[in-house]
């Protein structure tokens, strides 16, 4: 009694495990009702092998291309969901809420939170990292007439990603300034 | 709305009715995971290409019986790593070719540390096949511990014995060969 | 250190693609055994026909036509996903920035607005 007390108590002492490893993979639902109703959508499903695929077909030659081979090599899937509506409020937050409730698990750290009087948009960007590098990004973005989703899975290059600026739109973000800026400046456009 | 994926299965649904030839899609879709199993199971070169075209021609003979793209690459793996795991068996122990070699069992452009990198396929070695077969799955191709279960039919509990037991051996072995790199993390 | 290892182990045993002339071979393996024309069969005692000959050789031929055409639509078919892939990575990474840049900007008006407010 007293050894299986002792090989339990050591068993519980066994440091987590690597199965135990958060998954920055989200499971994103089909959206088969919002898609029907949506005036346009966007699904791109790439798994390792479509992104081997793409990254053949890019031409290392032109600095857009290879830019874009440097971000996607190490990556190992980008999915997107991405739909929009002739009206407002076409769509809940219940029906992102599913991909949201992901983002609570244990290693999402959320990145940015904000939210734009202007263009009534909230986007809330997250990050999972392991052991001081980023192997999955988060993004979900509400406007009035549209909600992106957005899962990259793999290692992800901060830095690349950033150099693309200039290429595809991608605008001088500054990840730094955007960890140590206020989320919010008052009550008034706090998220819950 | 026409997605890359859902042509690939198109490929993979013209090469299971009969159009042989669009096997190449799925060759060159897959090859890259195939071939890295096979070369870090067996260790060398040679063996790894042998094994890779057995592979596929067995995948491009038995195409019928693979019900979809997604079955294709689980297939692929459970194929690859028991053929490998057969072949060790019946050699007894992975082929330890000079560590000169171990330049071709990493990507050109990895960062990672090379002295691991250079001690890699020696940690491998210190594994028996299915362990070395449960951690390839695992970290090569992102597999959680029930679907590496269930490609080499295996139970989950011995699946997670795999892994804790060759983290263990792995890390006590880089440790071993190379104890500065323990003096690093620690300052 | 064991949170170091496991993320080396990962990122060193990333797959890795094998030789090109490898792949080269590979493929002409794999697809080889149905492309490659069928023998003409012996007919019994009549085999040396030149009439059946003929017509097995033209029968040949045009599976290797046919075999051909198949091939090369193959290819573009290839090319066709290859480039939707491609094009898809694209679209993904547009998306993605622009979105990025709806939060860069929010973060950028609430720093000018928080300037204003303190007389910056």
């Amino acid at each position: 009694m007293r050894k299986f007390a002792l090989t339990m108590f050591i068993a519980l002492q066994v440091p987590v495990l690597a199965w135990a490893s958060p998954n920055p993979k989200l499971l994103i639902p089909e959206f088969a009702g919002l898609a029907q109703k949506a005036t346009d959508s966007v699904t791109i499903t790439l798994d390792p092998a479509l992104l081997s695929m793409a990254s053949r077909f890019l031409d290392a030659s032109d600095p857009q291309d290879a830019a874009t081979q440097e971000v996607i090599k190490g990556l190992r899937g980008i999915y997107v969901r991405s739909y929009t509506f002739d009206k407002d409020a076409a769509y809940s937050q219940a029906d992102i809420d599913a991909v949201r409730a992901q983002l609570s698990a244990p290693g999402w750290n959320r990145l940015v939170q904000t939210h734009s009087r202007k263009t009534r948009a909230d986007v809330d960007i997250y990050i999972m990292v392991d052991n001081n590098q980023a192997v999955g990004l988060a993004l979900i973005a509400s406007e009035p007439r549209q909600f992106t989703i957005v899962n990259i899975v793999g290692a992800i290059d901060l830095d690349k990603l950033h150099k693309l600026e200039g290429q595809f739109g991608v605008p001088k973000l500054d990840l730094d300034a955007a960890k140590s800026a206020p989320k919010q400046q008052d009550n008034s456009i706090l998220k819950k | 709305m026409n997605e890359a994926s859902d042509l690939l299965d198109a490929e993979f649904a013209r090469a299971r009715s009969g159009e042989r030839t669009a096997l190449t899609a799925l060759v060159q879709a897959h090859q890259r995971s195939v071939y890295s199993l096979a070369l870090r199971m067996l260790g060398t070169r040679d063996l790894a290409e042998d094994l890779t075209q057995e592979v596929f021609m067995q995948m491009s003979a038995n195409l019928r019986g693979i019900a979809s793209n997604r079955h294709l690459g689980f297939w692929l793996h459970q194929v690859t790593s028991h053929r490998a795991i057969d072949q060790l068996r019946r050699r007894s122990r992975l082929p330890m070719a000079s560590l000169e070699d171990g330049a071709e069992f990493f990507s050109a452009e990895d960062q990672t540390d090379p002295l691991l990198q250079r001690h890699l396929r020696a940690l491998l070695a210190h594994l028996s096949p299915p362990a070395r077969a449960v951690l390839l799955l695992r970290y090569q191709e992102d597999l959680d511990p029930m679907d590496i279960a269930r490609t080499l039919d295996m139970p989950i509990n011995t699946v997670k014995s795999h892994l804790k037991r060759s983290l263990e051996i792995m890390r006590a072995e880089s440790t071993r060969i190379s104890p500065e790199r323990c003096e690093d993390r620690s300052t | 250190m064991s949170e170091d290892f496991e993320s080396e182990l990962r990122a060193a045993l990333r797959p890795v693609e094998p030789s090109a002339e490898f792949s080269r071979k590979l493929l002409a393996n794999v697809t080889a055994g149905e492309a490659a024309p069928r023998k003409p069969r012996k007919l019994g005692p009549g085999a040396g026909r030149p009439l059946v000959w003929w017509f097995t050789a033209s029968l040949a031929a045009c599976l290797i036509m046919a075999v051909g055409i198949q091939q090369h639509q193959q290819q573009q078919r290839l090319r066709q996903t290859g480039l939707e892939a491609r094009r898809e990575v694209e679209q993904a990474l547009r998306l993605t920035s622009q979105k990025l840049n709806l939060a860069f900007e929010a973060i950028k008006s609430q720093s000018t607005a928080t300037d204003e407010k303190s007389g910056v």
